[in-house]
């Protein structure tokens, strides 16, 4: 009886601080909710009438391109990589990631440049044959390329997931249905994909919110998204209100489909089973082995390298012109506003999970789902409801100087991608075994000890992850740097778009090549954090 | 121990960069600026050497700052707003944000003038028709509303209605011709459409280039920035099309201009430094800084346009008031919506 009652009390205990931490951070979620009812934005109907229709169909139509591009580029090589033995596989493994770090409007941008009549492709067709020059001269700014760009930068977040999970499908269920007379193609679609299903997602739902979020590269290609009908309110027609309006919308969908994932999701858990071993890999046929090597190659080649080279030539292009000491202000700033925000991220992200795990209380899961909600709400609009919240707060508690200060904008940043920084942490803390918790309960750990002694050292590697994954996508953040940054301070993203949308690509690619080599070298250390962590081979 | 060590040296740099901002404090300027051009810091850069007045800036989109003016109220640091559209400081100051704006030492063309005194234009720009040498004859072209007649079909090429510039140029036609044969422009122009609006303006040159259509719609200075660029073919396109004014000739109200302008913030903490600021970037010096740099038209009367410029000839620009840009923004794009244009 003691025992039960000393756990409840420092259940209680957790429970209250973490509501305080949830609701520091959901706040500016909650300012939003509090506009959406307090006034009426006027143009809403008019939008919803008009337009909501079309924008609505295409964002459907680009995320179905995207995430079905994603899934061509992302599935097959994670599939080979983790069954079959061929020259090349750990790099492939390791290539595979790195479009991650090029911020998906750069790739847009220089994608576009690298196809437009003025770029490499048609200039040299032009000198050589002009037939193949005039079959190539298309106007490639179309939702169906944009879609496949934002593929190439996007991928990468479904082969993480699947590739993991390919890995831990135990060679018991492959065996089993080989035993039955299935072939190799028809395991994978029956067996595999089935039992990936949850892995896949999670990665594809990271993409449609990315999607979601899009605006600079999805403004140029002239495709009208959801988003575009949230700043065509905001704007062009001047509304914060529908603005604000639109968001929350877009927010509740965003939620059902992550709720309705949840529910069609929960009844499998026997996904990571403890009789699924690694699978042993198996060896390639010859004759396969270019469909191996195409498959991995082509969305490595066009993800990363192709733009990679392009971006790092029109560097030594411009190497005369480049201030360093700019350069090296701009990247101070970004690496610290960066890694401060991933660390506090970190730390709010394992609080959130493990007072979830550990107190039985519901009211915890659904504080971290919903301080989760930030990433799918476009970061200008985040911008904008801590804009209203500090001048709404500002005669009480703060002077008005906060709003331009380093501190909101860390502050924006955690609202904006705590998600990210979750996503990680959770899993590993959830594949760990009751067992562990109870004997450190049964040791008589408290909760702060139970988190210091057990958790922490043995989700470290996912929390080192954790941090890297917040970090590059910070790295890359642009819309809340806009609005919320103090004066005079510029990030490598900002500087990095303040040049490519007057039209100056190649002003721009110094800064986008640090942008992308920080976060290249950052990733390959996750790499092999990951591989460490799963113990994948 | 070491990730302790590593978070302390981290928060501490944050707190460095802090300090580096607020220790010069005492002689500055603020500016909330949409502009966001190579040249700018050249000429803050400038004026700080003149007048050792820092010019400390927070660049984002004139809607937003707006919005961070309106919420920051008297005790917003911002002393300036620039923009690159006379519509979003008529909003400005419909919000009440601006005050008037007195100096004798600013030298500028009276047509461009804010006459509510609000603001003051440091460079403007002409949204001009730009046209295949192949393909098509200047002496076919006119006006804007004749870029609605049906011999363009299949050959206009324009950016996407959410481009300010465009919504500034419908703004102008609602003005002047009203809503109704505004609308009517609109649908002759969408059906005349070479593609879908997508791109920015230098892409339509490009397009025109390319065979894509034969006629865009453009702001001057992309122009001079495609003539003056490092790419042979980026000056080829650039010299594939030839610049055409608009609605000249006595009896029209001349091409669609608009300004970048600067406005004094109501409350200005540091007003003096903000009034100085002005009066150098509509200075003869400034001006020809702009003109040479970004490739826009100088305000100052004193100052002549950019060589490649100048090779245009002179225009007749509309005198309308632009700040009716701003005041007839909506209905603007609410034809857009109603014919669309995308």
């Amino acid at each position: 009886m003691e025992i039960i009652s000393i756990k409840k009390i420092y259940n209680r205990k957790w429970t209250i601080g973490n509501i305080l931490i949830g609701s520091f951070l959901f706040l500016p979620i909650g300012v939003l909710f509090y506009n959406l009812f307090n006034s009426k934005g006027k143009s809403f109907k008019y939008l919803f009438e008009n337009l909501l229709f079309d924008y609505s169909l295409n964002t459907i139509y680009l995320i179905l391109i995207t995430c079905l591009c994603s899934l061509i580029f992302a599935i097959l090589p994670a599939w080979f990589i983790s069954n079959y033995k061929f020259k090349g596989r750990k790099i492939y493994d390791v290539l595979l990631f790195l479009p991650l770090s090029i911020p998906s409007y750069i790739m847009a941008f220089t994608y576009s440049e690298i196809l437009s009549f003025t770029g490499p492709i048609q200039t040299f067709f032009k000198n050589f044959s002009p037939e193949i020059a005039d079959f190539l001269n298309k106007d490639y700014l179309q939702i169906e390329v944009l879609g496949i760009i934002l593929a190439l930068a996007l991928y990468p977040y479904v082969y993480t997931s699947s590739r993991i999970s390919f890995s831990y499908i135990g060679s018991n269920y492959i065996n089993l249905s080989k035993t039955l007379g299935l072939s190799s193609i028809k395991t994978f679609y029956k067996v595999i994909i089935p039992l990936s299903k949850p892995a896949i997602f999670s990665g594809l739902f990271l993409i449609i919110l990315e999607v979601l979020n899009e605006y600079g590269a999805v403004k140029y290609f002239g495709v009208n998204t959801y988003t575009t009908g949230i700043f065509r309110a905001w704007f062009s027609m001047g509304e914060t209100n529908t603005a604000i309006q639109l968001a929350c919308l877009l927010l509740i969908i965003v939620f059902l489909i992550f709720v309705f994932e949840k529910k069609s999701n929960s009844n499998k858990g026997f996904y990571y089973s403890s009789n699924s071993k690694i699978q042993k890999l198996n060896m390639v046929v010859k004759k396969n082995l270019p469909i191996i090597h195409f498959s991995c190659l082509i969305p490595f080649l066009f993800g990363f390298f192709f733009p990679f080279i392009f971006i790092l030539n029109n560097s030594f292009k411009i190497i005369s012109s480049i201030e360093y000491k700019e350069l090296i202000v701009l990247l101070v700033n970004s690496l610290s506003v960066s890694s401060i925000s991933s660390l506090l991220i970190v730390l709010f992200g394992i609080i959130f999970i493990f007072i979830e795990k550990n107190s039985k209380s519901k009211i915890n899961v659904l504080i971290t789902q919903l301080v989760s909600l930030g990433y799918a709400i476009p970061g200008a609009v985040i911008g904008l409801s801590l804009i209203l919240l500090f001048t709404s707060l500002k005669k009480s508690f703060f002077p008005i100087s906060i709003i331009g200060s380093i501190y909101i904008l860390i502050y924006a940043y955690i609202v904006r991608f705590l998600a990210v920084g979750i996503s990680p942490i959770r899993s590993s803390v959830e594949k760990m075994p009751e067992s562990y918790n109870d004997t450190g309960k049964n040791l008589g750990l408290g909760f702060y000890n139970l988190l210091k002694k057990i958790h922490l050292p043995i989700n470290k590697l996912a929390l080192i992850s954790a941090f890297i994954i917040t970090f590059v996508d910070l790295l890359k953040e642009l819309p809340i740097t806009l609005i919320l940054r103090p004066f005079n301070f510029d990030t490598l993203a900002t500087q990095t778009y303040q040049f490519a949308i007057e039209e100056m690509l190649k002003e721009s690619s110094i800064y986008s090549l640090f942008i992308i080599t920080i976060g290249c070298v950052m990733l390959l250390i996750f790499k092999a954090i990951l591989n460490k962590e799963l113990d994948v081979s | 121990m070491k990730i302790y060590h590593i978070i302390i040296i981290i928060i501490f740099s944050t707190f460095f960069i802090n300090c580096e901002s607020k220790n010069k404090k005492i002689n500055e300027v603020n500016l909330y600026s949409q502009r966001h051009y190579n040249v700018d810091k050249k000429q803050y850069e400038n004026f700080e050497k003149i007048t050792g007045i820092k010019v400390n800036v927070v660049k984002a989109n004139a809607d937003e700052l707006i919005e961070r003016l309106k919420n920051e109220g008297a005790d917003s640091p911002a002393d300036l707003f620039i923009t690159v559209d006379a519509g979003k400081l008529h909003k400005a100051s419909q919000n009440g944000l601006l005050q008037k704006i007195n100096s004798n030492k600013i030298n500028i063309d009276n047509q461009l003038k804010d006459p509510n005194g609000f603001w003051v234009p440091i460079t403007y720009r002409a949204r001009i028709i730009v046209y295949s040498n192949e393909r098509v004859k200047k002496a076919d072209l006119s006006t804007y509303s004749d870029l609605a007649n049906e011999k363009w079909k299949g050959k206009i090429l324009v950016r996407s209605s959410s481009n300010s510039y465009n919504q500034a140029l419908m703004a102008s036609i609602i003005a002047n011709d009203g809503i109704e044969s505004a609308s009517k422009w609109s649908k002759g122009i969408v059906e005349n459409f070479a593609r879908n609006p997508k791109g920015n303006d230098r892409d339509q040159v490009k397009a025109i280039a390319s065979g894509q259509g034969d006629i865009a719609i453009v702001n001057s200075y992309y122009i001079g920035l495609l003539l003056s660029s490092k790419n042979d073919d980026e000056i080829s396109a650039g010299k594939a099309v030839s610049v055409f004014f608009p609605n000249q000739g006595e009896d029209k109200r001349g091409s669609h201009i608009n300004v970048s302008g600067i406005g004094l913030t109501k409350n200005s903490p540091n007003k003096k430094n903000a009034i100085k600021l002005i009066e150098y970037l509509t200075s003869v010096d400034a001006q020809k800084i702009y003109v040479n740099n970004s490739y826009e038209y100088p305000v100052n009367t004193l100052v002549e346009p950019n060589e490649i410029v100048k090779e245009w000839g002179t225009f007749k620009k509309d005198s309308l008031d632009l700040n009716l840009l701003g005041k007839f923004r909506n209905e603007a794009i609410l034809i857009f919506d109603k014919t669309g244009w995308k």
